[in-house]
């Protein structure tokens, strides 16, 4: 049993360096998950200005930019897996359960990056009060899982398929949107100086149900 | 012949009941009326919506496109009644605030539901091959249910809501006047055989177009 | 009281509608079933 267990976890670990190192070969996802949350940022702070005083504005801005950036990117890890026909060879050696573990583990890695740059900049952009930091990150780093276990999910959903890029920003917003909602609430509740309890506790509800329920499907995503 | 007539009369004379012999609830006033068909509606919508995502596991467990059929209609018909629970939902919303939509909890969450299952519906449309189709969709079925109890159940409970109270409660019991629960109940098993009788011919239908494509 | 029979007639025109048409969707889905 140990050794069953650690050779799995040794998979997973495997597949987690692989995809970091062919993303930072090329880093054509980073790339392009930076630029776009940068740039909408920007237009976004340039038309709306500096908003202080609007803890409601601000919060739902900065998951907005933060979901839309995630969708633009999060795609690709299994799409590109299809396109370059690795997936076969990655199935002789790993279950389907390791596979998705190893990406989704990488797409937390991913977005957090891009949420170390952007979220940083939006505070300066948009001259948003200080926040109370272990709220926050709380909040960000719930919201972050929930968008990390929802686009490893319906990405090899949607590799499978052919119209791929709209579908799986349609298909990931409906499921986002109690994360949205939640993080939107408790992220403007932290600078209100409200309690956030309610929301951490669906955030968290919501990722851990959300890991879960996935982690038990992926099994059952591809036919042989 | 004579249970779908069962089914017409049987729903018939509940609204005539609730409307023209059921008192108002005192909170509610003349919009007690609404709840007759809003909550029943809501209600189907959890089990259309439930029923397809245990057709989804059974279709992943078995393979036998037939749970696939059941999967898929019963996910179309908790769209529909999901579309009627909102619309009486926000109709009550008027007579009772003034305004059509307020983002209210409760409002939001069975709005998110509609959308969940719309992206199921497009999922769907957008997958060639029987099997490829069954499968995923299963798969996104089944992760979609998760998120419709706690929207539905819990996110009320949580945060402050405009909503009436829940009137079936968390310890089960019922509050109403007796006429009222009558009715209420009444409508329930109403729809609750409306929903089976649509069920059986949407599946009908989709084990028909398979036929036909065969 | 009056309000209420004019609320009870349009639901039950608008049930009687939604009916009839199921009714008909099933006697086209038994006809094509037939063949």
């Amino acid at each position: 049993m140990p050794n069953a267990a650690s050779s799995s976890a040794a998979t997973v670990w495997a597949i987690l360096r692989k995809e970091c190192r062919s993303e930072w070969r090329t880093r054509y996802g980073l790339n392009a998950a930076v630029l776009f949350a940068v740039t909408s940022l920007t237009a976004v702070t340039f038309s709306a200005g500096r908003m202080p005083d609007r803890p409601d504005l601000l919060a739902a801005l900065l998951w907005i930019t933060l979901l839309f950036a995630a969708l633009a990117s999060m795609s690709h890890a299994f799409v590109r897996e299809m396109e370059s026909r690795t997936l076969l060879l990655l199935r002789l050696v790993a279950s389907p359960t390791e596979i998705a573990l190893g990406k989704l583990l990488f797409n937390i890695a991913f977005l957090l990056v891009v949420e170390a740059i952007t979220v940083p900049l939006f505070l300066v952009l948009t001259g948003a009060p200080p926040v109370r930091l272990t709220q926050f990150l709380t909040i960000l780093g719930l919201g972050t899982l929930s968008l990390a276990a929802s686009s490893t999910l319906v990405g090899a959903v949607i590799a499978q398929t052919r119209s791929r890029g709209a579908l799986f920003a349609g298909v990931s917003l409906p499921l986002l949107l109690p994360v949205l909602a939640s993080g939107v609430a408790g992220t403007r509740a932290q600078w209100d100086g409200m309690p956030i309890l309610a929301d951490v506790r669906l955030l968290a509800a919501y990722a851990v149900a959300l890991l879960g329920v996935s982690l038990l499907l992926y099994d059952h995503l591809w036919e042989d | 012949m004579i249970w779908r007539i069962g089914i017409f009369l049987w729903i018939a004379a509940t609204m005539a009941v609730a409307l023209l012999a059921a008192p108002l609830v005192p909170v509610l006033q003349e919009t007690t009326r609404v709840l007759y068909f809003h909550i029943p509606s809501a209600w189907i919508t959890v089990v259309a919506l439930g029923w397809s995502m245990l057709n989804s596991v059974l279709y992943l467990w078995r393979r036998d496109l037939r749970r696939d059929d059941h999967a898929a209609a019963a996910a179309e018909l908790g769209f529909l009644f999901c579309i009627a629970a909102t619309v009486t939902g926000s109709i009550w919303a008027k007579s009772m605030w003034g305004s059509w939509w307020n983002w209210d909890p409760r409002e939001t969450s069975i709005f998110f539901v509609l959308l969940i299952y719309g992206a199921y519906l497009a999922l769907r449309a957008s997958i060639e091959g029987e099997e490829k189709r069954a499968r995923l969709s299963a798969v996104y079925s089944i992760v979609a249910f998760v998120a419709v109890p706690p929207l539905m159940f819990v996110v009320p409970r949580i945060y402050q809501s405009l909503h009436p109270d829940p009137i079936i409660n968390s310890s089960g019991k019922i509050d109403m006047d007796p006429m009222i629960r009558w009715c209420f109940f009444s409508m329930l098993v109403g729809f609750t055989f409306l929903f089976s009788w649509l069920q059986s011919l949407r599946v009908r239908v989709f084990r028909l177009e398979r036929r036909l494509a065969a | 009281m009056d309000r209420n029979w004019v609320v009870l007639g349009v639901s039950l025109l608008v049930w009687g509608l939604l009916f009839t048409w199921i009714l008909r969707l099933e006697r086209r889905v038994r006809e094509v079933e037939r063949r």
